[in-house]
């Protein structure tokens, strides 16, 4: 616990978001799909200079895209 | 004498030239009652549907409100047994509110409540304070008055209930973020019922006021656990205060809508009546013609 060197990299909070993420990965179907909904965010934020307004970031960039049915099977 | 009676008998008698045909006229508003009418009507239904989406909506909001409050309260309990010894002097400000629209005075009131407690006397704060937004809509104002202050924005928030994965994004930008404060103020509105909501603001330690104050030396933590400590409590406020704001948007957006149903009712009658009157007065108009017509051959 002492040894532990996450601190080094992320806050606790996203070090509780991991954790959560993996428990939720980990539960029976019916379970993860009513928990996969409470853990979703779609946040964008954007930092300010001056009154002046940078671009607008998401927070969780889409990570994996869904493969789409191509054409020639 | 009998001229002057005379002179005010003519100027009362409308003259004959100057009326024009009262047909032409009365269709042509006839008309434009008409096309009003159609367009009240449905901006009635618009208001009315979106009322019913908005008394749905609070109604799940109201559930996962009272089970985020207890996030909030078991927060301000570690800060009651705790308190700071020096009043903190920069403050960061989080101002909650949201990006849609046509919800009453929600956004203005929380961005009104901001502006008193920067410009506030009695417990002054620096008035370069930072002050970071969650929402579009009281972005745009505070950006139009305190533009200088803005450290960073958030959006897409409040689309659906707030999550906690939300209020944990947030707090983790802020930590990272370097922007320096001693204490932040989270700003939101406090649902009072259904029909009420006020705006209301939350103190929320650092971590250096946790270290400092003497309930907490009484216990000898780690200052790494007191740093997570105090990120997870700010997580756990900007959590309550995200899911408390977004039942208080959906109770005054189901309010306005309401208001603005009933104003479109009133407003319907009141054309209706005027639409009928019009109609009426032109066909009696018209009989009038026809019948003259008909009594001159």
């Amino acid at each position: 616990m002492s040894s532990a060197t996450w601190r080094n990299f992320f806050t606790y909070n996203k070090y509780a978001q991991i954790t959560a993420r993996a428990v939720r990965q980990s539960l029976k179907e019916s379970e993860r799909v009513v928990a996969e909904k409470r853990g979703t965010t779609a946040l964008k934020y954007q930092q300010w200079e001056n009154g002046v307004g940078g671009p607008q970031v998401l927070l969780n960039p889409e990570e994996v895209k869904k493969v789409g049915k191509s054409a020639a099977v | 004498m009998l001229a002057r009676r005379s002179l005010a008998r003519i100027a009362t008698q409308p003259s004959p030239l100057g009326v024009a045909p009262k047909n032409a006229r009365n269709m042509a508003t006839l008309r434009e009652i008409e096309l009003r009418l159609k367009s009240v009507k449905n901006i009635e239904k618009i208001t009315k549907s979106m009322k019913m989406i908005a008394s749905t909506k609070l109604a799940k909001a109201q559930r996962a409100m009272q089970s985020g409050k207890q996030y909030g309260l078991a927060n301000s309990e570690i800060f009651q047994h705790a308190p700071s010894e020096t009043p903190a002097k920069r403050k960061l400000f989080i101002v909650v509110s949201s990006d849609k629209g046509l919800c009453g005075g929600i956004h203005s009131s929380v961005s009104k409540a901001t502006r008193r407690a920067i410009a506030d006397t009695e417990k002054p704060v620096e008035s370069d304070s930072p002050i970071m937004v969650i929402g579009d809509k009281s972005k745009m104002q505070l950006s139009r008055v305190l533009g200088k202050n803005l450290a960073m924005s958030f959006n897409q928030i409040g689309r659906d209930i707030p999550t906690f994965a939300d209020a944990a994004g947030v707090a983790d930008l802020i930590v990272k973020s370097d922007v320096k404060y001693d204490g932040i103020s989270i700003v939101y509105n406090k649902f009072i019922s259904a029909v009420s909501y006020e705006s209301d603001i939350v103190d929320v330690a650092g971590e250096n006021a946790l270290k400092e104050s003497a309930g907490f030396r009484a216990y000898e933590m780690e200052d790494d656990v007191t740093k997570d400590l105090a990120e997870f409590s700010l997580a756990n406020a900007i959590y309550a205060a995200l899911v408390e704001a977004h039942a208080c948007e959906q109770s005054a957006r189901r309010n306005a809508m309401d208001n603005a149903s009933k104003n479109a009712k009133d407003m319907i009658d009141r054309l209706t009546m005027q639409y009928n009157r019009g109609r009426q007065a032109a066909i009696t108009n018209e009989l009038v013609d026809i019948i003259t017509g008909a009594s001159a051959l």
